[in-house]
Parts: C-alpha cells; sequence; structure tokens
C-alpha cells in the first residue's frame, strides 16, 4: 500500500467505494434529476434519495451488520460522506441520525435501543434532530436549563431547544437535559440524554424561518413530555461527557470543508481560457482544500487509530469553516470570467444565505480557538 | 525516524557554523539520500529538523539537488564539503553559454552549474565560480554566479531534468519552511506565557489566544500538505506526476502559510523580535526568504489551478494527483 494513497484516502478498498459512490451518485442523478446544492447536508431533505443511497450500501457503513449497517471503517465514511458533499446530493433527511445518533447508539446505547434504532438508521428511513443549544445557552451549553425530572416508570421533560434542524420533519430528537440541579462548582455534572419522539404529547415545534425563507431551525417546547426509562440515552448524569466525547469526528469530518464544494467546482468548470492571474486564484482556491483536506484526512485517521486529535479537529473546524465562507466570495469574483454565470447565480445566492452559519453551527470558531489554544498550553 | 530527529536536534545544540557542518558529515547526514541510501522522508525529518534551529547548513542544496545532478549528468564533483547548484535558461552562441544566475544559495561552495537550453541541461561542476557575495534575510549566502563556458566542457542530460530539479527545491523548501515556522510557533508560545502586561502573561489575554490557534491552523494546514509531497516523493520519486502535483500544492499551501504565521509571531512578541539579538527573525526571515525559491507561490498557485481547470471534474484534483490512475 503506498502511504500517497493512503493519504489522499484513495488507496485498495477506498479507492474502489470512492468509484462505486460516484457511479451510484451518477446514475441516481441521471434518473431522479436532483440538482447539486450547496450545504445539502443542512437544506436539501429528500427522504425518497436518503432511501435509495441506502438501499445500494451507502448508508450506515460504520454500523455493524448486525444492527443492518455494513459493518466497515471510519475511513470508508469519510469517503462516502466527502463524495456526497463534493457532489452537493441531497443528504439532509437521514444525516444526523447516521453521523451523531448512530456512533452515540453504538458507544452508549442499549441493546433494545440498537436493536430498534440502528436498522433503521442503515436503511435511511429515520431521521433524527440534536436537541442541544437553548435560548440562554449557545456557546455555553452547559447553560441549558431543560430539565427532566423522574416520574412513575420515566421522566418528564419541560424546557425548550432552538436551532434545532430538522426537527419539524424528523421522527426524534436526542435531547441534551439537566436532571440534577446546577452545582457552580461542576457546571458539567448532572446532564443526561433523551430520545424524544417528535410525535410525543407535550412537545410543539415552532419554525425559525431563515431570511430567504427556508425552514431548517425550529423552536421545539417540551410541557412535560413523559419520556420512558427505555429512551434514556447512556446513562444517567453522564449526558455531558457523551455529548463532548465524539466531538472530534463531528468538528474534523467533510462537511466543514466542502458545504460550498458544489458552488466551487461549478464555478471551474463554467471558467473557459482564463489569464494567469484567474488561474492563480483558481490555483489558491484548490491548495487550501487539497491542504484543508489533507488535514482532515490525517485529523479522522488518528481517531479510527483511537488516538486523540482533539486539538487537531478543532482547527480543521475553524479552518475548514473559513475556508468555506471565504470560498463564496472569492467564487463570486471568478463569476467576472464565466461566460453565462446566470445559472450559477442561484448557487452564490444559497451559499451567501447559509455561509454565516458555517462558522457558527457545531460550536462557534472563537469558542474552537480558545479548544486551540487551551491545547497549545497558553490557557 | 524519532532518533533521526533527535540526532538532528542533538548537532545542532552542541555545534553551528563549519564545526556543525563537520558533525552533519561525520554523522552522514550531510549525504543522506545521495550517500547512505535513505529516502525522501528521512530526508525531510533532517531538513524540517535543521530548520527548527534555524541552523546554517546547505543539506538539500548538497544532497538533493548537487550530487543527485551531478550523478545524473556523470559530472564528477569533491567527495565532501557543501555543494550547490546554479540553474539557467540561456541560449546557446558559438558553442558557448554565457550568462548570470541570481541568488544561487551558498554560492561559494562548489556550483554545479545546470543551464537549460531549448534541446538540453547542460552540466558542469564549477570549483572557482565568480560569485558575487551576498546574503538573504536571514543571513544565509546568497549570491550572483557568472559563468561562460563552452557547450563541449559540460555534460548534456534531457531537459526534463531541470523541471525535476526545480521540484526537487521546492520540496526541500516547503518542508524547511513548516520547520522555521514550528520554531517561530514555540518562539511565540514561549514568549507570550512569559511576557507579562496589565498583570497577566500575555497568553492570558483571549485575543492573543486567538492569535496563537491561527499560527497553529496555518502551520497545521502547511505541514499536511508538506506531508503528503513527502509521501509522494517517497512512494514514487521525484520525477513522478504524484510528486509533481503534490509539491505544486504544497508550495501553494506553504506559502500561503508564511505571511500570516511571520506576521502574528512577530506581533506577539512585540519589536524585539525583529532586533539583531533575539533569535525569532532567525526562523521567521528565513520562511520569507525560502518562499520565494525554486518558483513563488503565485507560480505554483497558477500550475495548479491550471490543473483544475483542465481536469474533468475538479474535485478529482483535490482527492489525488490528475493522471490515468
Amino acid at each position: 500500500m503506498s502511504d500517497f494513497d493512503a493519504l489522499c484516502a484513495n488507496d485498495g478498498e477506498l479507492a474502489q467505494l470512492r468509484t462505486s459512490i460516484r457511479d451510484f451518485l451518477a446514475a441516481d442523478r441521471a434518473e431522479f434529476g436532483w440538482q447539486p446544492a450547496v450545504d445539502s447536508w443542512l437544506a436539501k431533505w429528500d427522504p425518497d434519495f436518503s432511501a435509495r443511497l441506502a438501499a445500494a450500501g451507502f448508508v450506515g457503513l460504520t454500523i455493524p451488520a448486525d444492527y443492518g449497517g455494513l459493518g466497515l471503517g471510519y475511513l470508508h465514511r469519510y469517503v462516502v460522506t466527502e463524495e456526497l458533499l463534493a457532489h452537493g446530493a441531497p443528504v439532509a433527511a437521514h444525516w444526523i441520525a447516521d453521523r451523531q445518533v448512530a456512533p452515540a447508539l453504538l458507544s452508549y446505547g442499549t441493546e433494545e435501543q440498537r436493536g430498534r434504532l440502528l436498522p433503521q438508521i442503515a436503511a435511511g428511513r429515520l431521521y433524527s434532530a440534536i436537541g442541544m443549544s437553548e435560548h440562554g445557552a449557545g456557546s455555553d451549553l452547559a447553560a441549558v436549563q431543560t430539565r427532566a425530572t423522574r416520574t412513575d416508570g420515566g421522566w418528564l421533560l419541560r424546557g425548550s431547544k432552538v436551532w434545532t434542524s430538522g426537527a419539524h420533519v424528523a421522527h426524534q430528537i436526542v435531547v441534551l437535559a439537566r436532571t440534577s440541579p446546577l452545582d457552580p462548582e461542576h457546571r458539567h455534572a448532572g446532564f443526561s440524554q433523551f430520545i424524544v419522539l417528535t410525535s410525543a404529547p407535550g412537545l410543539t415545534i415552532e419554525p425559525v424561518v431563515l431570511m430567504n425563507g427556508e425552514h431548517h431551525f425550529n423552536e421545539v417546547l417540551f410541557e412535560d413530555v413523559f419520556i420512558s426509562d427505555e429512551d434514556v440515552l447512556g446513562q444517567i448524569g453522564d449526558g455531558w461527557h457523551q455529548v463532548t466525547a465524539e466531538l472530534g469526528f463531528e468538528r474534523s469530518g467533510p462537511e466543514r470543508i466542502l458545504s460550498t464544494a458544489t458552488l466551487i467546482f461549478s464555478a471551474i468548470r463554467a471558467l473557459g481560457d482564463v489569464d494567469d492571474g484567474v488561474a492563480a486564484d483558481v490555483g489558491d482556491l484548490v491548495a487550501r482544500m487539497i491542504s484543508l483536506r489533507q488535514l482532515s484526512i490525517s485529523v479522522a485517521r488518528t481517531l479510527a487509530d483511537g488516538g486523540d486529535a482533539a486539538t487537531r479537529a478543532a482547527l480543521v473546524k475553524d479552518l475548514g469553516t473559513r475556508f468555506e465562507q471565504d470560498s463564496v466570495e472569492l467564487v463570486a469574483d471568478l463569476l467576472d470570467y464565466v461566460q453565462d454565470a446566470e445559472p450559477l447565480r442561484a448557487l452564490l445566492a444559497d451559499a451567501r444565505v447559509h455561509s454565516p452559519l458555517f462558522t457558527l453551527r457545531g460550536g462557534t470558531n472563537e469558542v474552537l480557538r480558545g479548544v486551540v489554544a487551551k491545547g497549545m498550553g497558553v490557557q | 525516524m524519532n532518533e533521526l530527529a533527535q540526532l538532528v536536534d542533538e548537532l545542532c545544540d552542541r555545534s553551528t557554523g563549519d564545526e556543525l557542518w563537520r558533525n552533519l558529515e561525520d554523522t552522514g547526514l550531510a549525504r543522506l539520500t545521495s550517500g547512505q541510501g535513505a529516502g525522501p522522508a528521512e530526508a525531510a525529518i533532517v531538513l524540517s529538523g535543521l530548520a527548527r534551529h534555524a541552523a546554517a547548513a546547505p543539506i538539500a542544496e548538497t544532497d538533493l539537488l548537487a550530487v543527485w545532478l551531478a550523478d545524473k549528468a556523470g559530472v564528477s564533483i569533491p567527495d565532501t564539503g557543501p555543494l550547490t547548484v546554479a540553474m539557467a535558461d540561456t541560449a546557446e552562441i558559438d558553442g558557448r553559454l554565457r550568462g548570470t544566475v541570481h541568488d544561487v544559495p551558498w554560492p561559494l561552495s562548489t556550483v554545479v552549474l545546470a543551464v537549460r537550453t531549448a534541446d538540453a541541461l547542460h552540466v558542469a561542476a564549477v570549483e572557482d565560480a565568480q560569485a558575487v557575495d551576498g546574503h538573504n534575510l536571514a543571513g544565509e549566502p546568497r549570491g550572483s554566479v557568472a559563468f561562460d563556458m563552452a557547450v563541449g566542457d559540460m555534460h548534456a542530460v534531457d531537459p526534463g531534468v531541470a523541471d525535476e530539479l526545480i521540484r526537487r527545491g521546492a520540496w526541500a523548501r516547503c518542508n524547511q519552511i513548516v520547520g522555521a515556522l514550528d520554531a517561530a510557533c514555540d518562539l511565540t508560545v514561549g514568549h507570550t506565557g512569559e511576557r507579562v502586561q496589565f498583570g497577566r502573561p500575555l497568553s492570558k489575554f483571549q485575543a492573543v489566544q486567538h492569535s496563537l490557534a491561527a499560527m497553529a491552523g496555518e502551520i497545521e494546514r502547511a505541514r499536511a500538505a508538506a506531508a503528503l509531497a513527502v509521501a509522494a516523493a517517497a512512494d514514487y520519486g521525484f520525477a513522478h506526476p504524484a510528486t509533481d502535483y503534490a509539491v505544486t500544492a504544497a508550495k501553494v499551501a506553504v506559502g500561503r502559510a508564511v505571511n500570516p504565521v511571520t506576521t502574528i509571531a512577530h506581533q506577539l512578541h512585540g519589536a524585539i523580535g525583529v532586533t539583531a539579538e533575539h533569535r525569532l527573525w532567525r526562523t521567521t526571515m528565513r520562511a520569507r526568504s525560502w518562499v520565494d525559491e525554486f518558483g513563488t507561490t503565485t507560480q505554483y498557485a497558477r500550475r495548479l489551478g491550471r490543473m483544475a481547470l483542465a481536469a474533468g471534474d475538479p474535485w478529482d484534483v483535490v482527492v489525488s494527483y490528475p493522471a490515468a490512475r
């Protein structure tokens, strides 16, 4: 095996997998006519696509075969993920369930929960939201006030969540709530996670509409929503550890680099004969992508081998999301040299609307830089 | 590999200048790939390690460039001592090649002259080069070498050898720059942890922490790109399209990191960092000088841009090198 190919995530099985997902995407797009989109992992919700993708064997890659998955490694998932994003495929419906909920179930779920939920996730038919942020708890997640109190056979959930992507179309929400009162000395103690059906009595969902009218975010209200003991995820009191333990994967993945890839590649393809200055601008964009991807893959390999890459994972998210943001205006400049830029204007407009979110979601870049500084030993 | 890095550290801690050079020769590090059968992975460790110490020793010029080129062309060179390469493009006039090469690194060593004409690369070793003495911003020797030679006195090789020579130089500079930036970062973390203003160390200020994080980010990204170039050279050699691709990308990524890292390092050091007595500028100015050698960042950006523009799908050029696999 060549080190070079391994660093490119393009060796052996990974190269074969890359070819098959590309073939699937080309054939599926030709048949069903979806348009490559920017930020498709948030914005493009297409249950039929998710089901077709799963049927073709590209969902639940890291879920063991016993639970309906493919039992493959983290790098296999990395390759499929980046190909989906690079081609702007409509992946939002199954995205959070596959990316975040399945690993959490595998790490902390009960056997019953795994048997019940993982096969549906692997089939691309279970859609989940994540309920973390609240009005008073954004970057400071430990300020979460949603509370679960003990009742017969389960818990009563009371409070609210906000920025809950896809909650209005999801089957369930994985909610972080306080299960014991705040201890100012140990702010991260006393949290637990619950799997809450969006159809549960007492749960209401209100849209939080984006400036252009798109509806992805929601406010979710819980008024004494009953949660049975079977739907506690992991250990009561371990919620903070559970939500932070696997942040490295989420922070360093391809979705922190490639949210605007469709726009970038469409623009490069649309450029005809260009002068040296424009070629250099394209080269700078591509070099940033290559180097970020290399850093992201090296973090993925470290994590897949069980190593600690918390600082570098935070770096990937800071650098990657700033690249995503910068890329939008760099492409806007490139469009000056495109003969017929009109078809690209819609992608550019979408990217401009979504761009402020890149450096906010999943932890603001200001918080991430604090994590990096801590890793450098200066905090 | 760790032992190699430790050996470099140890030699740099106990010696400088001519003594360091002798130690590098005694340990075999001076001609690691040309004399010791080591490969690019080892060379990268030595080059970045020396750069971390701001060591003044032309290992890249000697080992990766001059000895390699002399071997390739069948030109005999001294078995010991520092060597360098001077490259020029010119046309043959009356059977002679004439010109002047500027910014030759370490021009007072034995110079392996490489003159590219339309149909060949002409190579010769010049012992008493007509060098004009000078130095780069970090005080490393740089100078101009004038030449006037009969074509018949030089050894001709395929002109493509010149491309590999430049690629080797660019590859070496990428690894050296990463080492220099690492050193600049270490110095900056150290300084901000010690320097007290407003009653606390600078590193306790959030604005300073964010600058440090930005610096670390640029360096890690540069390192990742350089690592790909090292892997390509180690797997396929310097002549291969994979290495051409990876060096091109690395030269851009590493090149674009130099300005932000250098700027932040000096900003967080305050004015002390630009004084003659301080160590910082010996790393930052090396990076600043090296970045323009063997092709500027923009030249490589243009080249990478052309690769992406020529590809059917630019994504292919992000994933790996654009060639029939």
